[in-house]
């Protein structure tokens, strides 16, 4: 029960392929994430799943039946949508006990049954409110109530948080997972935030231009991304991405190099490839105590500070000429820093900064596919390499 | 207008340049254009409800008057005096008795209930209908969409009465598969004569409204219906209608005043008579014999008549703007 599977599904409208051929395996009780940016195609999935759309070639199957054809009241779903949909002629016993009227319960399970799911939602006294007397939180939880109320066997969100602001929706995310542990049924979840995803998934389900990329855990998906766009996408700020090649002593970009054995990782030399590290795994050489294998130092400049209380995102300039461009972390005479908040760097400063081997990730500058995640410990100690190109 | 007049004298305060007295309003108007404006709309208004509503009161005048005092109705019933009252006579000369006379002469009760029934058959046939065009027009996205309602359109362009020939030989015809139901087989002298041609000529403003209507109800709130147990067409029904109550009211209130007032194609599809189905027209000229014509009667048939559209407009009136206050949607 509760399990949901994607088979090759396809969806075309005119033009455009909105999702190519989606393979999926979600798991009862799981709550799996789609992610990914705005028109990626996770809505369109989504809807699929709910019956809302039909695909135009695969399909879903739904605690092991084929539900493909089937409209979207008999596939055993449940959905919360991004808009929160209440229906505004409704009270909230109405709107909560809508699917239960239609399926014709009598009037004492609806009652018991929509007094459970207040309960959940916390909103017991307000059974006789109308949409429009409610704060966006108390509607959102009405919503979920509603969804809850019919015992699915999947839930699905749709961004149902985007419409609250910042403070009610880290707060709602909490509920969520409560919710999800309460409950203990699949949630299959919506969104663009991938803050939210890390923090609420089991599996994170990263989908760009209609493909998915990668379905793991959220440490994976942080620590091993299987190419170009997962790591940019997971974690915030975003990886810093240097393009280079592959040289006999390991990798080349026009302001620094890292070495290793190209023929340990079965690379051929070279090709063009994407050096990628994560702000937190670029420090200065004065606080490496806790690196056990770094690079050799490269020589930058400070440019901006951003201080965020709990560390401070530092840009460095890689070169003299280097501009400050908008996308440091898609600049290769750029890094973004992530440091200590009692850190004593000013603006426009000369240091020293160190790469975390373990932490590097290689990707092929072409398809973007990882090909590695850390390097092997440097062997030989080459004076010449970690210099500046200038 | 004295609001106009008003305004010549506030002008007092510049004196240094003298003017006429137009000249002096036209100064203030620029100056202070918003009592203009005002000026401007009661005009309108006061010149509106004047043409509309003074026939309503000269008709009622009319059918106060007395039969043999016709010839001279003023802006009181030729024969009205007042004085009447303090002897007694509490009609002051006028004849109130029309009014019951209205349903003596002939049944106009009956003439009153065939319009009333076609008309209400009627709207509900072309609200059923046009909801469903509605929401494939306004809410789903198909080829030749627009096209398609251009031509629904056109239909509403053609004059009534291009209908007229085809359809009243159609209705004329003895079809054998209606003889169980109609004894002769033809429609003609049925209500089905009118509620037909009526249903389709009165569609396409139907499905124009509503499809306006239903394309603003958010996408997301029928997703909600449908996946909380709705078909397509039960959350048409539960949600999407009602929420739409001011566009399904407008739409219905003027097919219903549209179809209740019909004459033309009423007057042809009967012969008439009251067990016929022939609506209120056809009984006002009944009053019209061949030697006299009762105009006082008419007159007060004629009121009679309006006043379940009278009541109907104002009890919608206030159904649509609740249901304009009731709205509230979050998109």
């Amino acid at each position: 029960m509760g399990d949901v599977k994607l088979e090759a599904i396809t969806k075309r409208y005119d033009e455009v392929t909105a999702v190519d051929d989606m393979n999926l395996d979600i798991r009862d009780g799981e709550f799996v994430t789609f992610v990914g940016p705005s028109g990626c195609g996770k809505s369109t999935t989504m809807e699929t799943i709910a019956g809302l759309t039909k695909p135009t070639e695969g399909k879903v199957i739904i605690s092991g039946r084929d539900v493909t054809k089937l409209p979207p009241k008999d596939r055993g779903i449940s959905m919360v949508f991004q808009n929160i949909a209440l229906f505004p002629h409704m009270d909230v016993f109405d709107n909560i006990s809508f699917g239960l009227r239609l399926r014709d319960y009598d009037a004492e399970e609806i009652q018991r049954r929509v007094d459970h799911a207040a309960d959940v939602v916390q909103l017991e006294d307000m059974q006789d409110r109308m949409p429009e007397e409610m704060s966006g939180g108390q509607r959102q939880r009405v919503a979920i109530a509603r969804a809850i109320v019919r015992n699915p066997d999947v839930f699905l969100m749709d961004e149902p948080l985007a419409n609250l602001d910042a403070k009610l929706r880290v707060h709602m995310r909490t509920e969520l997972q409560r919710l999800h542990k309460e409950l203990d049924t699949t949630i299959i979840y919506v969104t663009h935030d991938q803050a939210e995803a890390m923090t609420m998934s089991d599996r994170i389900c990263v989908i760009n231009s209609g493909q998915l990329q990668q379905i793991d855990p959220p440490l994976v998906c942080y620590n091993e991304p299987a190419n170009t766009f997962v790591a940019g996408f997971i974690g915030s700020p975003s990886m810093n991405f240097i393009e280079g090649e592959i040289t006999n002593s390991g990798f080349k970009s026009e302001h620094f190099s890292v070495e290793f054995d190209p023929k340990a990782l079965n690379v051929d030399l070279g090709r063009t490839v994407t050096l990628g590290v994560r702000p937190e795994d670029v420090y200065e050489t004065t606080k490496t105590e806790f690196v056990d294998d770094r690079t050799d130092p490269i020589s930058a400049k400070t440019d901006v500070l951003e201080p965020m209380g709990n560390e401070v995102f530092i840009y460095l300039l890689l070169s003299e000429d280097a501009e400050a461009s908008m996308d440091a972390a898609k600049a290769d005479d750029q890094l973004l820093m992530s440091t200590d908040p009692d850190s004593t760097l000013g603006e426009d400063e000369q240091i020293e900064v160190v790469l975390d081997r373990n932490k590097l990730h290689l990707f092929d500058g072409v398809s973007g596919e990882a090909i590695t995640h850390g390097l092997a410990p440097s062997t030989a100690d080459t004076p010449e390499a970690g210099t500046q190109a200038d | 207008m004295s609001t106009e007049y008003d305004e010549i004298q506030a002008v007092d305060d510049e004196p240094d340049i003298k003017r006429g007295k137009i000249e002096a309003w036209a100064a203030s108007a620029i100056k202070n254009p918003d009592r203009t404006y005002r000026a401007m709309f009661y005009t309108a208004t006061i010149f509106f409800l004047v043409t509309t509503l003074f026939p309503f009161y000269w008709l009622f005048m009319v059918a106060l008057t007395e039969q043999r005092q016709l010839q001279n109705v003023g802006l009181v019933p030729s024969g009205f005096d007042p004085s009447l009252l303090a002897q007694g006579d509490l009609t002051m000369g006028t004849n109130p008795g029309v009014f019951i006379e209205v349903f003596t002469l002939i049944p106009f009760h009956r003439y009153m209930f065939n319009s009333f029934v076609i008309a209400t058959v009627t709207t509900i046939v072309v609200l059923l209908v046009a909801s469903l065009a509605g929401y494939v027009f306004g809410r789903l996205r198909f080829p030749f969409k627009g096209p398609l309602m251009l031509l629904v359109l056109v239909v509403s362009f053609f004059p009534p009465a291009a209908f007229f020939i085809p359809l009243n030989r159609l209705f004329n015809t003895n079809i054998d598969i209606l003889r169980p139901v109609l004894a002769d087989g033809s429609l003609y002298n049925t209500p089905y004569a009118m509620i037909i041609p009526f249903s389709a000529i009165f569609m396409p403003l139907a499905i124009f409204i509503l499809t306006t209507f239903y394309s603003q109800i958010p996408d997301g709130l029928e997703d909600a219906a449908r996946i909380e147990g709705t078909t397509r067409l039960g959350a048409l029904f539960r949600v999407i209608v009602p929420l739409s109550a001011p566009g399904v009211a407008t739409a219905g209130v003027l097919t219903f005043i549209a179809v209740y007032n019909e004459f033309f194609f009423s007057f042809l599809m009967t012969d008439g008579g009251a067990d016929n189905w022939a609506p209120i027209v056809e009984g006002l000229l009944q009053y019209q014999g061949q030697y006299e014509v009762l105009f006082n009667v008419m007159a007060a048939a004629s009121i009679v008549g309006v006043l379940p559209v009278a009541i109907l407009v104002v009890v919608a009136q206030e159904k649509i703007v609740s249901g304009l206050t009731a709205g509230a949607l979050k998109e």
